[in-house]
């Protein structure tokens, strides 16, 4: 389970105040709020990558914001991340990015990763291209070899940035598919932030919605398709009219 | 329903400094004056201000350097925690070793024939108004070998492969490579840096003894048809007024001038940030900050090793 506790970020303006989230174990969870809300923050905190200014981050117990440097890199042995611009490593090929984490948080044999990030690459509909460049690929495809690479490990946790970000509704179908199917066979608890809210209202077990910084809606997807709040409603269906 | 999957609204805060709705999204920017953390206006007039204001500048990239130094060579101690071994990634360092090395071998063979080349057609004048012939291999190989092949070499190397590993490490820091390698469990510093920096300090090294020795054949094949002194006229002198000191001096100018370009373009590619002009910004940053640093230490090396 990931439980925030009054988390706040600064950058100059506040980004986060007083933050409380609760992710549930084994829950596919979406986060929506309007752009600029602190999404991605949340994520890159739930990550270790961005310490807090305050509040408390507990993953599975372990409030990961009283650890060091060294303790932290454990922790994120266990997460996946996708990035929102996949951040794929320019200077590996697709197999060996997919590859990279294997190949540095596992024993596995150079068999087993081959066929391991052959199999990968086959679910994300892109097979055999093991020996293509990042460079060379469309969007859509390195979005994919962004979730390929996130999910090889099959970590405990998976955080995904904006998966279908810029995508054709078709790609971004296939994309929250992927992410659902990934999520249920390995029963990981996934958080995916996301701006494209029909597919992902239609693929998460429960949907947070971020405004000003502070959690405002915590609930099943159809909770937030019927929620009252004005903010909310707004938001979630879409319309010009009301506080947003 | 259970209390724990109930839909949770939450009352949204209000803004403290009761600004609108746009404003909390961060859309609205308030005029300069206001905006929290903004600098004050320029003003040119006052001197000793923007004297001042540069002084704590270099002070923050030199302190910056200097940390990132220690935490590079923290790596490098072979610690019970790494096993004994120092937090080097011997693939990458094979990499950069032929990035650094082999890559700027050619620039640096064409630089270096010409330096000779041209420390030979600057003595001419002198040469021939004093018949000094016998000293012009001496004074080649003493230039050369002491000053002119150490710097000049480096200041090739800055430029090739100092920008080159800003904009890499820039690259990788504005498109989320360097956070992705640390969602890895991958520290960035021995993974990344120590790698380049070892190869770069390595290779400055290696390639300035090879341009030392190109740079005196230009010289003593300028030489010839320039000022009628015969290639082994040229060797002889050379080699009977210079001493190893002579060849360390200059040796030891690499090393200083491979640590300040590793290091200068180490921390301003791991400091970009801004997107594309960013890594524009820390590459022109790196580039003149270690050309300074390589004239300064060019200095205070020449005073101490005499």
């Amino acid at each position: 389970m990931i439980r925030t506790v009054g988390l706040g970020k600064s950058f100059g303006q506040p980004v986060l105040r007083g933050l409380d989230l609760v992710v549930p174990k084994g829950t596919l969870y979406g986060l929506i709020g309007p752009g600029a809300s602190g999404k991605s923050v949340v994520l890159k905190l739930l990550a270790g990558l961005v310490r807090p200014d305050v509040g408390q981050i507990f993953i599975e117990g372990q409030d990961t914001t009283k650890m060091g440097e060294l303790a932290l890199q454990k922790v994120r042995a266990g997460i996946g991340f996708q990035f929102q611009n996949n951040a794929l490593f320019d200077y590996l090929n697709v197999g060996d990015n997919i590859a990279f984490p294997l190949r540095r948080l596992t024993s596995a044999g150079a068999d087993e990763i081959r066929q391991r990030v052959a199999e990968r690459l086959a679910r994300v509909s892109l097979p055999g291209f093991e020996p293509r460049m990042p460079g060379g690929l469309s969007g859509g495809q390195r979005k994919r070899v962004g979730i390929a690479r996130a999910t090889i490990t099959q970590s405990p946790l998976v955080l995904f940035d904006e998966p279908a970000a810029g995508l054709d509704p078709v790609t971004s179908r296939k994309i929250f598919d992927l992410i659902r199917d990934e999520q249920r066979a390995t029963g990981a608890t996934a958080v995916v932030v996301s701006s494209d809210l029909d597919n992902l209202l239609a693929t998460v077990d429960r949907v947070g919605m971020i405004l000003r910084g502070a959690l405002v809606f915590d609930g099943t997807p159809d909770e937030a398709r019927a929620a009252t709040s004005p903010a909310v409603r707004q938001f979630v269906h879409g319309l010009t009219e009301g506080p947003l | 329903m259970t209390a724990a999957t109930r839909p949770r609204v939450v009352p949204q805060p209000k803004d403290a400094r009761g600004t609108s709705a746009l404003g909390d999204l961060g859309m609205s920017v308030p005029p300069p004056g206001e905006r929290p953390g903004a600098a004050a206006p320029r003003r040119w007039t006052n001197l000793p201000a923007a004297m001042g204001a540069a002084l704590l500048n270099v002070a923050t990239h030199v302190g910056g350097i200097g940390i990132l130094a220690g935490r590079l060579f923290t790596r490098l101690l072979p610690l019970p925690s790494r096993r004994f071994r120092p937090a080097l990634d011997v693939e990458v360092l094979m990499k950069s070793l032929h990035a650094a090395g082999n890559r700027s071998l050619p620039i640096v063979a064409l630089t270096a024939i010409f330096v000779g080349g041209i420390m030979v057609v600057q003595a001419t004048p002198l040469v021939q108004r004093y018949g000094a012939t016998s000293i012009v291999g001496w004074g080649a190989g003493y230039a050369i070998l002491r000053e002119i092949g150490p710097i000049l070499i480096a200041l090739m190397f800055n430029g090739r492969v100092g920008a080159n590993n800003t904009a890499e490490l820039g690259t990788m820091v504005v498109t989320e490579q360097i956070d992705a390698l640390r969602t890895l469990a991958i520290d960035p510093l021995g993974y990344l840096a120590l790698p380049r920096c070892v190869a770069m300090v390595a290779m400055l090294f290696g390639l300035t003894i090879i341009g030392d020795i190109i740079a005196l054949v230009g010289a003593s094949l300028a030489a010839g048809p320039l000022l009628g002194v015969g290639t082994s006229s040229f060797w002889n002198g050379l080699l009977a007024m210079l001493d190893e000191w002579d060849l360390m001096v200059g040796l030891i100018k690499s090393i200083v001038f491979g640590v300040v370009i590793a290091l200068s373009s180490t921390y301003f590619g791991l400091k970009t940030s801004g997107g594309a002009p960013g890594v524009g910004r820390a590459v022109n940053a790196s580039v003149v900050a270690s050309a300074a640093g390589i004239f300064a230490l060019d200095f205070l090396s020449t005073f101490a090793l005499g």
